[in-house]
């Protein structure tokens, strides 16, 4: 089945892990044959192929089961069952320097490097030049590598790993460390790699990475694949995905610190759904169009929207919307107990309300924002009720800085 | 079957020589690399532990090289029997670390693993052969060569390969049954006084428990090293017991040890 433009075919692959609750039940299992164990599914049902030339990226949440996937692709873990054939000289960084000898040189470190990774006899000595001048060392390759900073240890590796031209790539987080200059590097050489037509698996939480550097992705989630397509869709699924994930829980942990909630719960009783006040059914960002926006350009125009439900009579409310980099890092607020132009409106049961705020040249130049709406007693001091927007990237403009402004230029030569 | 084991066990060195050689090289050199007295320590362990048995049992217990050898000094007749075992002792009782103390390797990397117990006994069987080897030297030069030494090589080749199949055994095992670790040390300590290195056998009067430790082959080895060195005879008896002991200890270890392999990446 395995067609000749194929370098990685993975059919119908599950993988458990025995999960032994004691040392010793693993022993008596041998011995008697009696299952003492519990069975973990680390992944099920895992078919893909990558082509000749192809990247493939793999992302998911922690513990979705990425690494051991990885392990599998490399052989260093067998399947429980399914098949994988593997079609070429693999070289993977699971784990950076993992063969490292602390006590030798980064020099000698080359060479039984380089044979585990399975380069060809004697073609290291050709290598050892390039590998040196990549990573970066200068003298500080004569030096055990025990002396290495953790950036010098992970660039030697990576020197390593892709000087020796394998015909597939595998990569495990191997970008999340270095400084910016290296990483910079390395997805050249990655790019390289794409150029040569090699064949590259890439895993790693860096998005951008995966979307800059593999064709297509697959995302993982609890040990299945949860998408699989063209890097630029799965990435953003996946990352709409956290997103909503992120909200929640920063919304789950809000919660408790809203005081109404608190106190009324004393008086009241436990049912929380009868304590609320009010209840904010949506929070959305619009254009002035309406148009519902989750990327914002930086000095654009937006409408920030709650749909508010009043659930006890007699109450006087304000309104306020938040920009939130996250769940405790307000950058800017609007209260309409601060604004000279709006009066606190009575609010009586059943009363719905759409509370809209045009918001003018966004001064946020890059990053991702939440919006959160409330709605709070007449003082402004007491919230009834706030609730979180889904998350809203800000495309990043030219410039540096978290702030751009409206800003005109005049440059006038003076006659002298 | 036969095919994969020779292809995969005996000829690994052969096959992956760059890898083979390159991991020698630092586990060698590595042995060194840390300490300042590295290359001391390693010839002070079975200095200082023959001084102790010549002090006890040639001074203390008043021990003579028996009739046969009885030109020889106690002392001289134990060291034949003691540094070929302190190597086969040494390397068994480092074994089962071997795949324990390389599980990132294992885990991360794909390469031959059996590579590991084969550099696992080449290691020390090169540095402690370095002190045989000085010892053989020693010997030459009070007069004792003959003709049967060049039996030696082959012998020191067998004992080795019989090394190798139990660091194979043992290291793979290691890996599901850590409690070993302790076991494997109590083993070689009591083997060691079960292998007529620091008394003669011939102190043993009843000859049916004698010919019981036949079924030791580090006895054999012992045996034929001072018999071949010291009298210039072969106890032919020993030899082809070690032979097949040898061989067939050298084989299964392989065999066992690729047939469990697989599935060191799940625990280690």
């Amino acid at each position: 089945m395995e067609l000749p433009g194929q370098r990685i075919a993975v059919s119908n692959l599950h993988k458990d892990f025995k999960i032994y609750e004691r040392p010793q039940d693993r022993l008596t299992e041998l011995l008697l044959r009696k299952p003492r164990h519990t069975l973990y599914h680390v992944l099920s049902d895992i078919s893909f192929a990558v082509d000749n030339g192809k990247s493939l990226g793999i992302v998911g949440v922690n513990g979705a089961g990425k690494s051991t996937l990885l392990k599998l692709l490399v052989g260093t873990l067998g399947p429980t069952s399914g098949n994988i054939s593997i079609n070429g000289q693999v070289a993977a960084l699971l784990e950076l320097g993992a063969g490292f000898h602390l006590e030798f040189s980064g020099r000698k470190n080359i060479y039984l490097n380089a044979s585990l990774l399975g380069v060809p006899d004697d073609n290291i000595k050709a290598l050892e030049k390039d590998i040196i001048e990549f990573s970066e060392l200068d003298y500080f390759i004569d030096r055990p590598v025990k002396t290495y900073s953790s950036g010098m240890y992970v660039r030697l590796a990576f020197s390593i790993a892709t000087m020796v031209r394998p015909d597939i790539l595998i990569i495990d987080e191997a970008l999340s460390v270095g400084d910016m200059a290296f990483q910079k590097k390395c997805i050249q050489r990655m790019n390289q790699f794409r150029k040569d037509r090699k064949t590259m698996v890439f895993c790693s939480h860096s998005m951008f990475h995966v979307q800059e550097l593999c064709d297509s992705a697959i995302w993982i989630d609890k040990g299945k694949i949860r998408e699989i397509g063209t890097s630029d869709e799965v990435v953003g699924h996946y990352e709409d995905y956290c997103n909503s994930k992120q909200t929640y829980n920063s919304i789950e942990k809000n919660t408790p610190d809203v005081p109404v909630t608190e106190e009324e719960a004393e008086t009241e009783g436990p049912d929380e759904t009868d304590l609320r006040d009010c209840r904010i059914d949506s929070v959305i960002v619009k254009s002035l169009e309406g148009e519902i926006l989750d990327t914002i350009a930086p000095l654009s125009d937006v409408v920030l929207e709650m749909e508010v439900e009043v659930l006890v009579d007699g109450m006087t409310g304000n309104f306020g919307f938040a920009f939130m980099k996250s769940a405790e890092e307000p950058v800017v607020s609007f209260l309409t107990n601060d604004a000279d132009d709006v009066t606190a409106v009575p609010l009586n049961k059943g009363d719905k309300f759409v509370v809209s705020l045009t918001v003018k040249n966004i001064a946020m130049r890059v990053g991702q924002f939440f919006i959160v709406a409330g709605v709070a007693d007449e003082s402004g001091l007491l919230w009834y009720e706030t609730r979180y927007s889904k998350s809203v990237q800000i495309q990043a403009n030219k410039g540096v800085g978290p702030l751009t402004m409206k800003a005109d230029w005049q440059i006038e030569k003076q006659g002298r | 079957m036969t095919n994969s084991l020779v292809r995969q066990w005996i000829l690994t060195p052969i096959i992956h020589y760059r890898l083979f050689h390159n991991f020698t090289k630092q586990d060698f050199l590595g042995q060194f690399a840390a300490s300042i007295g590295g290359l001391l320590w390693l010839f002070l362990t079975p200095i200082v532990q023959i001084l102790t048995y010549a002090f006890v049992f040639s001074f203390v217990f008043r021990m003579e090289s028996p009739e046969d050898f009885s030109e020889t000094s106690f002392v001289l007749f134990m060291v034949i029997g003691y540094l070929p075992w302190f190597a086969f002792a040494d390397t068994v009782a480092r074994s089962p670390n071997l795949l324990i103390e390389k599980a990132p390797l294992i885990t991360k990397v794909m390469f031959p693993t059996q590579i590991i117990p084969v550099v696992g006994t080449v290691v020390p069987y090169l540095t402690h052969g370095i002190g045989f080897g000085v010892l053989l030297l020693y010997m030459i030069f009070q007069g004792h060569l003959n003709w049967l030494w060049l039996w030696m090589p082959l012998v020191f080749f067998l004992q080795f390969l019989f090394t190798m199949g139990l660091v194979a055994i043992i290291s793979a095992l290691c890996v599901f049954l850590r409690d070993l670790q302790q076991l494997v040390g109590i083993l070689v300590f009591i083997w060691f006084f079960l292998t007529p290195i620091v008394y003669p056998i011939s102190m043993i009067q009843d000859e049916s428990i004698q010919n019981l430790f036949l079924l030791n082959p580090m006895h054999s080895f012992v045996n034929i090293y001072r018999e071949v060195v010291l009298l210039g005879e072969m106890p032919f008896t020993n030899l082809y017991i070690i032979i097949p002991v040898s061989l067939l200890t050298y084989l299964f270890g392989g065999w066992f040890y690729m047939r469990i392999k697989h599935a060191f990446g799940d625990v280690l």
